[in-house]
């Protein structure tokens, strides 16, 4: 899974499970040109050639032994890549007691394959395997013996949940599929291996429910991957990007997440998870608008109470795109509107203030904005320095120079706090641009300035898409079957069907129906 | 998306959007102001005659949509009637269609500019609501389909509003809905019926919509239940505001649907009207974007650039151009107010009650005479 094969290596493989081999079988076409583009320009692989490329690398290890008279060997090897311990357990240790036998049958370990060219030696160094050379039979093994440098199995940070499974991902990414395969133990859930970035070489791993997943959108995301074209990638959301097909849209079009409860949830929905190595996060599509919306805990907690929860962050994130610009639509173009005891409270909030009410809504969202990004880059001792000063500055200090009125300040906290609660972070981010321009509009055309937001909004929900499925499904295009767990998450056993527009193989989850 | 293709098919709309177009095309200012042209209670008859009218219309429409040629989509045009004729009867759309944008633009933006910003130049209205059509319409056919739905979930509620206070005492009195048979019969109440005939075309539209649709669906049952919801609407509508006004003080006001809307309140808002008002813009949105994008088709049809791809610039051009034409309207053609005395109103009216007559008659005689030929 961590190298690329090439046709002649595959008979000499030992310990390779079946469906290892099923993935490199079903490798894109895309792959199997470039891997024979490589082979057609190889470099032989010499002693010299490789001493040559590893030169000025101090971590480097070009170790020769010779067990008998006649029988040589070298190991090469990354110190700062390779477990020491394997390395002298499981091949200086039997090595030393070596005979006539080739190394293959010497060494009884799993992850051994014999190369050919530097290029392959080079990415099987660099992948944290020994390479070495036999200079009798003048052949060249590799074996794996990576560091598992690895955080243990902790609690998502991101997406805590109360009750429910507490493990979540972590940067490595075979213990993030053990994760997922502990929790569908099923030969029907696929891993296709792609190696994307020409600096980073970084492995993702595609995985599905073969039979239940749309092939059709399998296809597009295996398309997608094989045509990535870039150096680095750091993080899951910087493949996201190479994958997308709205890059100026603020919405994200994957799912990121690092809880493996939720990627097994949405596989079983018929949906895909990317997972990318040395990230936590692992990237789900295709996704709606509706599920930045949706937590873990909705299907832990009681149908109705859970149907109010997810009901009131629809709300919140409604309320906290329009409260503020709402606000500028009364004060500015409609004073009509409030009933005459709130039209006296504005009015005499608002009295000795010298900022337009446009202005002195933009200045205090605009300092909102910058201590919530400052509260997230400072370190956290210093972050109750800066929710005191905050809230001084625009709890009381504001109110008190008359830069803005007391009733705003009650109106940006609440828009404030209902932000929060959209349980998907990347969402929350978008929010704030939303809100400023709806309040720019709101104060050229007041509520219809607004509306004319929300239509631009909502017009542009329901054109972009993810993994060319729709984004704002199940309302546009509607599917009624799939309202069961939109706004409302409905009884469990009452969700017996796959949602509509994943197109699932499998429309129902009961055994019974098929 | 790699190319601009706004008519490109990716997908075919079902039941769902079938009712909901042609509901949402048939109330268009029309519901706004129908009361004051009706003004009789007995009238409640003519709008339920003209309801069924309606259905016998959308009966021939159906037959459009179930025969062979609607299955082939512009094919099935100029497989029917030759491709010339097609050109020349999509050049002649565009006139009712142009008409039918600027009219209900220009109408919607008079009810904002009387009610919520009346200082304000009409022509920036003009041009924030034109400008919202052309960006939904930009995204395309498919997803301006789609956009009925958000359309209709974000106004229907809105008839509800009327039941509390309008179907109840003390607004809501018997007396109020008397005669219900006709005593007298003037020249204004055949413009009244009239006036009804227009207001429930619109569906004759879906013509255009024939490659997105499925036509393997019950389309008669799904148009006959969009023509009923659309009959209930203007039903309840007439009704409330004979309970509001009575039928003498009824002829005498202007747009007698906001007026009664400025009279339900809130506790937190007291002026719902303006919102009301401001959220109708997405039913008004949604149809002038639909018929933007057909105007767009039937000048690519004319012109026979039908094989080649849609660009930006042609559809910048066409709403650089209208936008200009509805301007100059507006400016120097457009009397503001009531509409009973707007000649574009009037235009529009007969434009409508036309082709909503002529167009599935056509259809139907041509499949006939046809089938005829074969």
């Amino acid at each position: 899974m961590f190298w690329n094969k090439s046709k002649e290596d595959k008979g000499s493989d030992r310990g390779q499970n079946q469906s290892q081999q099923n993935q490199q079988n079903q490798q894109s076409q895309q792959n199997q040109q470039k891997d024979q583009t490589q082979t057609k320009t190889a470099t032989p692989l010499t002693l010299e050639n490789l001493k040559q490329k590893l030169a000025k690398m101090d971590d480097a290890e070009i170790i020769e032994r010779e067990p008998n008279a006649d029988l040589k060997v070298t190991f090469i090897y990354i110190r700062t890549l390779v477990n020491q311990e394997r390395l002298n357990e499981s091949v200086i240790e039997p090595l030393n007691h070596w005979t006539h036998n080739s190394v293959f049958d010497t060494l009884s370990i799993a992850k051994i394959k014999s190369i050919s060219t530097l290029e392959e030696a080079l990415e099987q160094l660099l992948s944290g395997s020994v390479i070495i050379y036999d200079v009798f039979y003048e052949q060249w093994w590799t074996v794996h013996l990576d560091i598992a440098l690895s955080r243990s199995i902790e609690s998502s940070e991101t997406e805590t949940i109360l009750y429910g499974p507490k493990d979540s991902f972590s940067e490595q990414i075979d213990q993030n599929i053990t994760l997922i395969r502990r929790r569908l133990p099923i030969t029907e859930l696929k891993t296709e291996s792609f190696n994307v970035g020409s600096m980073s070489k970084t492995t993702i791993v595609l995985m599905y429910i073969e039979g239940l997943t749309n092939p059709e959108i399998i296809s597009i995301a295996r398309d997608k991957l094989s045509s990535i074209d870039f150096d680095l990638f750091l993080e899951s959301s910087n493949v996201a990007a190479f994958m997308e097909e709205h890059p100026h849209s603020i919405f994200p079009q994957f799912q990121q997440t690092d809880r493996p409860d939720v990627c097994v949830y949405s596989l079983g929905l018929g949906k895909l998870t990317l997972l990318v190595n040395n990230t936590p996060f692992a990237l789900i599509a295709p996704i709606t608008f509706f599920h930045h919306f949706q937590s873990p805990e909705d299907y832990i907690h009681r149908w109705i109470i859970a149907s109010f929860l997810r009901t009131l962050r629809f709300i919140s994130y409604f309320v906290s795109i329009t409260l503020i610009p709402m606000y500028v639509a009364l004060t500015t173009h409609h004073y009509q509107m409030m009933p005459m005891q709130i039209l006296f409270v504005v009015m005499e909030s608002r009295l000795n203030l010298p900022f337009t009410p446009f202005w002195e809504a933009f200045l205090i969202l605009a300092t909102l904005e910058i201590i919530k990004e400052a509260s997230l880059r400072m370190p956290t001792k210093s972050g109750q320095t800066l929710g005191v000063i905050g809230g001084i500055v625009i709890g009381q200090a504001a109110v008190q120079a008359e830069f803005a009125s007391k009733v705003l300040i009650v109106l940006a906290g609440i828009a404030t706090i209902a932000s929060f609660l959209v349980p998907n972070y990347l969402m929350t981010k978008s929010h704030a641009i939303i809100q400023f321009v709806f309040l720019v509009l709101s104060s050229f055309l007041g509520v219809l300035g607004i509306v004319i937001g929300m239509i631009a909004f909502l017009a542009h929900l329901s054109a972009i898409t993810s993994l060319k499925q729709p984004y704002f499904a199940p309302l546009a295009p509607f599917h009624g079957r799939d309202w069961i767990d939109l706004f409302i998450r409905g009884h469990l056993p009452w969700m017996k069907t796959r949602p509509v527009y994943l197109h699932p193989l499998k429309k129902w989850r009961t055994s019974r129906r098929r | 998306m790699s190319a601009f293709s706004l008519f490109e098919k990716k997908s075919t709309f079902g039941s769902v959007y079938v009712i909901l177009i042609v509901n949402r095309l048939q109330l268009l200012y029309f519901l706004f102001i129908t009361p004051m042209f009706l003004v009789q209670p007995y009238m409640i008859w003519a709008i339920i005659a003209v309801g069924i009218l309606s259905q016998l219309n959308l009966v021939l429409l159906s037959k459009w949509f179930t025969s062979n040629f609607a299955a082939m989509g512009y094919q099935g045009f100029v497989k029917l009637l030759g491709e010339r004729t097609v050109r020349f009867f999509a050049f002649i759309g565009l006139f009712p269609i142009l008409i039918k944008i600027v009219v209900t633009t220009l109408h919607y933006v008079g009810t904002i500019s009387q009610f919520i910003f009346p200082s304000m130049k009409i022509s920036w209205l003009i041009f924030f609501v034109f400008g919202i059509s052309c960006f939904v319409a930009s995204h395309g056919m498919e997803n301006t389909i789609r956009f009925v739905v958000i359309a209709y979930l974000c106004v229907f509620w809105m008839i509800l509003l009327f039941f509390y206070p309008f179907f109840t005492p003390p607004i809501a009195a018997l007396h109020d809905l008397y005669p219900l048979i006709p005593t007298e019969w003037s020249l204004h109440s055949w413009y009244a019926l009239l006036f009804l005939w227009s207001a429930f075309s619109g569906p004759e539209y879906l013509i255009c919509l024939t490659p997105w649709l499925d036509n393997n669906q019950k389309m008669l049952k799904y148009l006959t239940i969009g023509n009923i919801l659309t009959l209930l609407e203007y039903l309840i509508v007439f009704i409330a505001s004979l309970f509001f006004f009575g039928s003498n003080y009824l002829s005498k006001t202007n747009y007698p649907v906001v007026n009664m809307v400025r009279f339900l309140q809130s506790p937190i808002f007291e002026r719902i009207d303006i919102i009301l008002i401001s959220v109708d813009l997405f039913h008004f949105v949604f149809n002038i974007a639909i018929l933007l994008l057909f105007f767009y088709g039937a000048t690519r049809i004319s012109l026979k650039r039908l094989e080649k791809q849609t660009t930006p610039i042609g559809l910048i051009s066409i709403y650089v151009a209208i936008f200009v034409f509805m301007f100059i309207l507006q400016k120097w053609f457009w009397r503001p107010g009531t509409s009973d005395i707007n000649i574009w109103v009037t235009i529009e009216m007969w434009s409508g009650a036309f082709t909503y007559l002529l167009v599935p008659a056509f259809l139907m005689i041509a499949i006939r005479r046809k089938g005829r030929v074969q």
